[in-house]
């Protein structure tokens, strides 16, 4: 986009303000331009993964030289033999020549055949680089970069596009040269005969080079929506994953087709219509070439007549000329997989070039801070939203003090939680984590610090074992049900058929809610954290677990941040922050925002008289 | 030092001994042989006879000006190069100028329409796969990873659609210059054009050795795909997690290992299809010697059989002769890619879609009345996860289920849903056995608030429109200010047109729930299932919002599960869930001061 725009510009200056003379030059900077368009800038970020294989793929192309020497050699073998051998009935020489074509053919197979080990070493491996830079890339992402990419666009570019882009390099490896090589052999061959008649197999060329650099302009910029395509396909079938109840539920099964038959649809379009321009490339080839191949046999009668060439001239030339459109097929071939590659690479490009927004990568000191917790006039917008979700927030928890948060649905409690561990930076103000600015602190040290449980509970495929197992790889199994027990889900858990090593996740059983949501508490507990952030993680406790709950974890060193909508867990902490559209509309203990708050009074009114909490077993 | 020349021998293979002995498929396990998917691929194509018929007739025609083309040059050559004629040179030409246009436009056409066809089918394929998916049962899904079955719907069918692409025109074209290769060669010499033919069992031997391997290896790259989309997905859905627990290294570790796997069966798939084209030629080579060789000798015995110019030309189409072979062989290799990838798609297509024997009661208006018959229901094999469930609720009334995490109040929800059926006992809906009842009218009727809401990537107006598709914007309005989410939405960027993003931060928890009640609002159901429908609410908001709740629960059977008390409260049913069983269940005065369980839950929650 940005380079179309500046060619735009530039010629839109040129034909008043500069003479002739120089009006040359920039015709000729444009071409550099698109030339350097079309052989990829772009593709520079991507194919600098290749670099790392220059060995095999300098040894995979000498292969191919080889190969395709000992197909240049062996008409002349033929030849001798038939010349020297079957004709003067020779058998001596048959059997000598005879030998080396066989010796020749063997060269040339087994060259072959370590090429096949060679190339597809390269493009694997480039294709795994590729995709272990992309995904280590998306890793360091920060929130607010991740969040500009839609999921299933990251999906396809770690697949999908990755292939695109590595059957390139396989086939460059194997065939691709062979056909410019050979167009390119035979136009020299045709130069070397007669230079005036081959000049007429150029007629077409300046032509043909300004309708391929549109094929390929056009066709990059085809290929880059069919991805996009591709994209909002995967999504709907993510969604549709996901919500497969709701979908259900809601009897939405046809309508979701319906919606699925829409993009389905788009794709197949998009791909109908790009690969239709493609296409056109070969035909196109074809006829400008015969054109050409005419136009010498027409000036070269003429030039017969008139003495300038040789009758075999002619037909030698003729000969090259069918033999560059012989090799045609492939080439169109090679632009047709140059653009789709280059599409492919623009969108991996999007994700290696991300800007702004990547998390550094550095070592942890290992220390852990004591958890002393001060958020000084913090204030925090959305990237590209206009309003601000929290407004000049100050609050202080003590190491080992106890935090709620309350508030209406929306009013930034779990906005707040997210600054803690970084997932998004203040607009202004400062977090100040053992009064020093967590901006200052390792990311490593600061995230080992902190015990998250997010609203939503999340489990990865893999056993309970496993994923407990990411609050602190190291810990033993007796860590683990410590946490496990004291997040009220080990007695669960025992009475699952594998105990531990039950599969949870995705591809794992049906847990509760509840129970979901003790194992992510369980998860944080493993690591011992100094700040342990619970996102209104017990709402689908029972009343009898979550006091259960609250009193195991009385007994934890941690600083706690409670986001809650209960009264009563609230009045159990040190302090109450309440938040009211992003503000502090309160803060202090359950007492004195009783005295204080108008919002705090009706929260407990809510819940008091005809309100409370039911559920638990006796 | 010279590492780079022994690393692309090094890979572990993937295939072993064993592997290739076994027989194919295991018979009476899966249909799904090659050949039966292949047939099926077929079908789809099919479906376009005569669009496909129009591409066969192309592509004969453009094979049949592609060789007048350089038979008219020769024509050329010889008769106004050499003879030095000139009448009748430019209506040569111009004829020429009309077959090489007529070559190009038949090339262009049969590509143009092949391209249709066989994006149609793919179209038809991942279409077919999709509305597969909605008649799944819930089960189904359970035990499977969201990124897997993506990959199936993209990268597995994208596989079959570079096939269909160019197979089809190459295998055709291949044939027919094959056939015409043959043809000329049998005039020429039938001795030698047996003697040529002797390399084409060779041939086959190879290739079957070499597809052999290929075939079972894209297989399994496929799934090494699958597999590892499956774990992309989940991490990057769960990248806020793998951030807050600093498990970059762990998940990388993951993806490495997967990748690995991926690479490693790729190396072996490419590298095996590589040999094709270089064995071909090496036995074209063979076949050269033979024919020169045998050739010779009965040359040179000269009994007249064979000339040696026959020799000399006859080589030529025996090059000629392999080049089709070669590109049938490599065709052949990609369509065992394209059956890779089908077969995955074929595999889920063929899963058993959620069972609807039931034929009448298509328009049955239910009433509401619910009753569980000694119902038991477990997800997997083993336990149970609800037993001896029997209860009865009539039309109208609403029924609390209360009980620890873990009791199986879900369960009796999803149940009462048809998400699952049940094992054991009978659900009875309006006297009508549930399973003899359509899952249509059954959830045509039923609006279920689920306990994780979900947004779709769509504006608010579409994500509460979904209870009911026919519903204004009026009414969605509406349902939006009972459910008290009115507010909010005014206060986004674009108000009910705000698009939603997957994991965007613009909307929280707690409101995602107002708008999953303005979306069952909408619905007007008989049937209203509430499964925590506001744990993520706060209490303030709760209340205002309750009225709504109450309105929407009167004159229909509602049925919730909530651990506030003033959402208990207003039910005229409680039951108390323990261990997958009901443990206590009356009415609210019934119980209350009882002394029961639900009676001490009361007291303990006044505390």
């Amino acid at each position: 986009m940005r380079k179309s725009k500046t060619a735009i510009q530039s010629t839109e200056n040129s034909p008043s303000a500069y003479p002739v003379g120089e009006e040359y030059g920039i015709i000729k900077k444009q071409l550099i331009r698109y030339a350097k368009d079309i052989w990829g800038e772009t593709l520079k970020t991507v194919f600098s993964y290749a670099k790392t294989y220059k060995w095999p793929i300098a040894i995979a192309l000498l292969l191919m030289f080889v190969e395709l020497a000992v197909e240049l050699i062996q008409p002349l073998v033929i030849g001798k033999i038939i010349d020297d051998g079957i004709i003067p009935g020779d058998t001596g020489t048959v059997w000598t020549w005879g030998a080396v074509m066989m010796g020749l053919a063997l060269a040339a197979f087994l060259s072959g055949v370590t090429n096949s080990f060679f190339a597809a070493h390269a493009a694997h491996s480039f294709a795994f680089d590729l995709r272990a830079a992309m995904f280590r890339k998306i890793q360091s992402f920060t929130m607010s970069t991740f969040l500009r990419f839609p999921q299933s666009g990251l999906l396809t570019r770690m697949t999908s596009d990755i292939t695109m882009t590595s059957n390139v390099l396989y086939m460059s490896l194997r065939i691709m040269l062979r056909a410019p090589l050979a167009a390119a052999g035979s136009l020299i061959m045709a130069f070397i005969v007669n230079p005036k008649l081959a000049l007429f197999l150029m007629i077409g060329v300046p032509f043909l080079v300004i309708f391929l650099v549109f094929m390929v302009r056009k066709g990059v910029a085809m290929f880059g929506r069919v991805q996009r395509r591709l994209d909002r396909v995967n999504r709907v079938v993510q969604e549709n994953l996901q919500a497969v109840r709701l979908v259900k539920a809601y009897l939405r099964g046809a309508y979701e087709s319906s919606r699925f038959t829409k993009v389905a649809g788009a794709l197949r379009s998009d791909t109908v219509s790009a690969v239709r321009l493609m296409e056109l490339i070969l035909p196109v080839l074809l006829f400008v070439m015969n054109v050409s191949l005419l136009a010498v046999l027409w000036f070269g009668a003429q030039e017969v007549r008139g003495g300038g060439a040789e009758v075999g001239e002619v037909v030698a030339i003729v000969n090259y000329a069918l033999r560059m459109t012989g090799s045609f097929s492939m080439f169109s071939f090679i632009i047709v997989a140059y653009s789709r590659a280059k599409a492919s690479a623009e969108r991996m490009e999007e994700v290696l070039l991300a800007d702004g927004g990547t998390e550094e990568a550095e070592r942890g000191s290992g220390r852990q801070p004591i958890g002393d917790l001060r958020f000084e006039n913090v204030s925090f917008t959305y990237e590209g939203a206009d309003k601000g979700v929290l407004h000049d927030i100050s609050f202080h928890v003590k190491p080992g003090e106890k935090l709620a948060i309350m508030g209406a649905t929306g009013s930034g409690k779990s906005t707040l939680l997210n600054l803690i561990p970084r997932f998004f930076e203040p607009t202004s103000g400062r977090v100040l984590l053992d009064g020093r600015d967590i901006q200052e602190w390792p990311l490593k040290d600061l995230r080992d610090a902190i015990g998250y449980v997010p609203q939503q509970s999340m489990l990865f495929t893999g056993s309970i074992h496993e994923n407990l197992g990411w609050g602190d790889s190291e810990a033993g199994l007796d860590e683990l049900e410590e946490a496990a027990r004291k997040a009220q889900i080990h007695d669960s858990v025992e009475r699952f058929p594998d105990k531990y090593g039950t599969r949870v996740g995705q591809k794992g059983v049906n847990l509760s809610g509840g129970q979901k949501q003790r194992l992510s508490i369980a998860r944080a507990l493993v690591r011992h954290p100094s700040i342990l952030i619970l996102d209104d993680s017990t709402s689908a406790l029972d009343v009898k677990t979550e006091n259960a709950l609250w009193k195991a974890l009385e007994g934890e060193r941690a600083t706690m941040l409670v986001v809650t909508q209960k009264v009563g867990t609230a009045a159990g902490a040190d302090r109450i922050l309440l938040l009211d559209e992003g503000r502090v509309s309160g803060y202090g203990t359950h007492e004195e925002l009783l005295e204080q708050s108008v919002l705090y009074r009706q929260i407990v009114e809510s819940q008091s008289a005809h309100a409370g909490e039911v559920n638990g077993d006796v | 030092m010279f590492d780079f020349i022994r690393k692309p021998f090094g890979y572990e293979p993937i295939l072993t001994k064993e592997d290739l002995k076994k027989p194919k498929e295991k018979k009476g396990e899966r249909p799904n042989n090659s050949k039966d998917v292949l047939l099926r691929i077929w079908r789809l194509v099919d479906e376009q006879r005569a669009l496909l018929i129009a591409v066969l007739v192309l592509v004969a025609i453009s094979s049949g000006l592609s060789i007048l083309g350089p038979y008219l040059v020769g024509h050329i050559v010889d008769e106004y190069i050499v003879a030095g004629r000139f009448g009748g040179f430019g209506r040569m030409v111009v004829l020429l100028i009309a077959v090489y246009a007529g070559l190009s436009v038949a090339m262009y056409l049969q590509s143009f329409w092949m391209i249709g066809i066989s994006q149609r089918a793919v179209y038809k394929m991942r279409t077919g796969l999709f509305s597969h998916f909605q008649q799944l049962p819930v089960k189904f899904f359970d035990r499977r990873q969201h990124g897997e079955l993506m990959s199936r719907m993209t990268n597995d069918i994208e596989n079959v659609s570079q096939t269909l692409n160019n197979s089809f025109i190459q295998v055709f074209s291949s044939v027919l210059t094959l056939v015409g290769t043959v043809a000329v060669m049998l005039s020429l010499s039938p001795l030698l054009t047996v003697l040529t033919m002797t390399i084409i069992p060779l041939m086959f031997a190879a290739v079957r050795w070499i597809t052999k391997r290929t075939g079972r290896l894209y297989k399994a790259q496929q799934r090494a795909v699958g597999e590892l989309n499956g774990m992309i997905e989940e991490s990057i859905s769960g990248q806020r997690i793998v951030k807050a627990f600093s498990q970059e290294d762990r998940v990388m570790d993951e993806f490495t290992e997967k990748s690995e796997r991926l690479r490693r069966t790729g190396f072996w798939a490419l590298t095996y299809a590589g040999f094709i084209p270089k064995v071909m030629n090496f036995l074209n080579n063979g076949a050269f010697a033979v024919v020169a060789g045998i050739g010779g000798i009965l040359a040179l015995t000269g009994d007249g059989l064979v000339t040696i110019g026959t020799i000399v030309i006859f080589t030529e189409y025996a090059r000629q002769f392999t080049r089709p072979l070669n590109d049938l062989a490599n065709q052949f290799n990609t369509v065992l890619s394209a059956i890779a990838g089908a077969e995955r798609v074929f595999a889920i297509m063929d899963e058993k879609p959620e069972r609807d024997d039931a034929k009448g009661h298509a328009d049955t208006v239910l009433k509401g009345e619910v009753e569980f018959r000694n119902v038991a229901f477990g997800y997997g094999e083993g336990d149970y996860t609800v037993e001896e469930v029997s209860f009865r609720v009539r039309p109208g009334e609403a029924a609390a289920f209360v009980g620890a995490t873990g009791a199986g109040k879900t369960t009796v929800m999803q149940l009462l849903a048809r998400f699952y059926d049940a094992n054991e006992g009978q659900i009875l809906i309006d006297g009508i056995p549930i399973t003899e009842l359509p899952r249509k009218t059954l959830r045509s009727q039923t609006a279920f608030v689920l306990q994780d809401p979900f947004l779709f990537e769509a504006s608010v107006m579409d994500n509460i429109r979904y209870g009911r598709l026919d519903a204004t914007d009026e009414e969605v309005i509406e349902a939006a200010k009972e459910a008290n989410a009115h507010d909010f939405i005014m206060k986004l960027e674009d108000g009910y047109e705000t698009v939603l993003s997957a994991d965007g931060g613009e909307i929280s928890q707690g409101q995602k729930q107002l708008l999953s009640i303005a979306r069952a609002l909408v619905a007007d159901p008989v049937l209203l299932l509430l499964d925590e429908a506001t744990s993520s609410i706060d209490t303030v908001t709760e209340m205002k919002i309750q009225e709504a709740l109450e309105r929407l629960m009167e004159g229909r059977t509602s049925f919730i599960i909530a651990h506030r008390l003033n959402t208990v409260r207003k039910a005229d049913l409680i039951f108390v869930m323990q261990d997958g069983r009901l443990a206590e269940s009356g009415k609210q005065e019934e119980l209350i001061g009882s002394g029961g369980l639900y009676d001490q839950m009361l007291k303990g929650a006044e505390l």
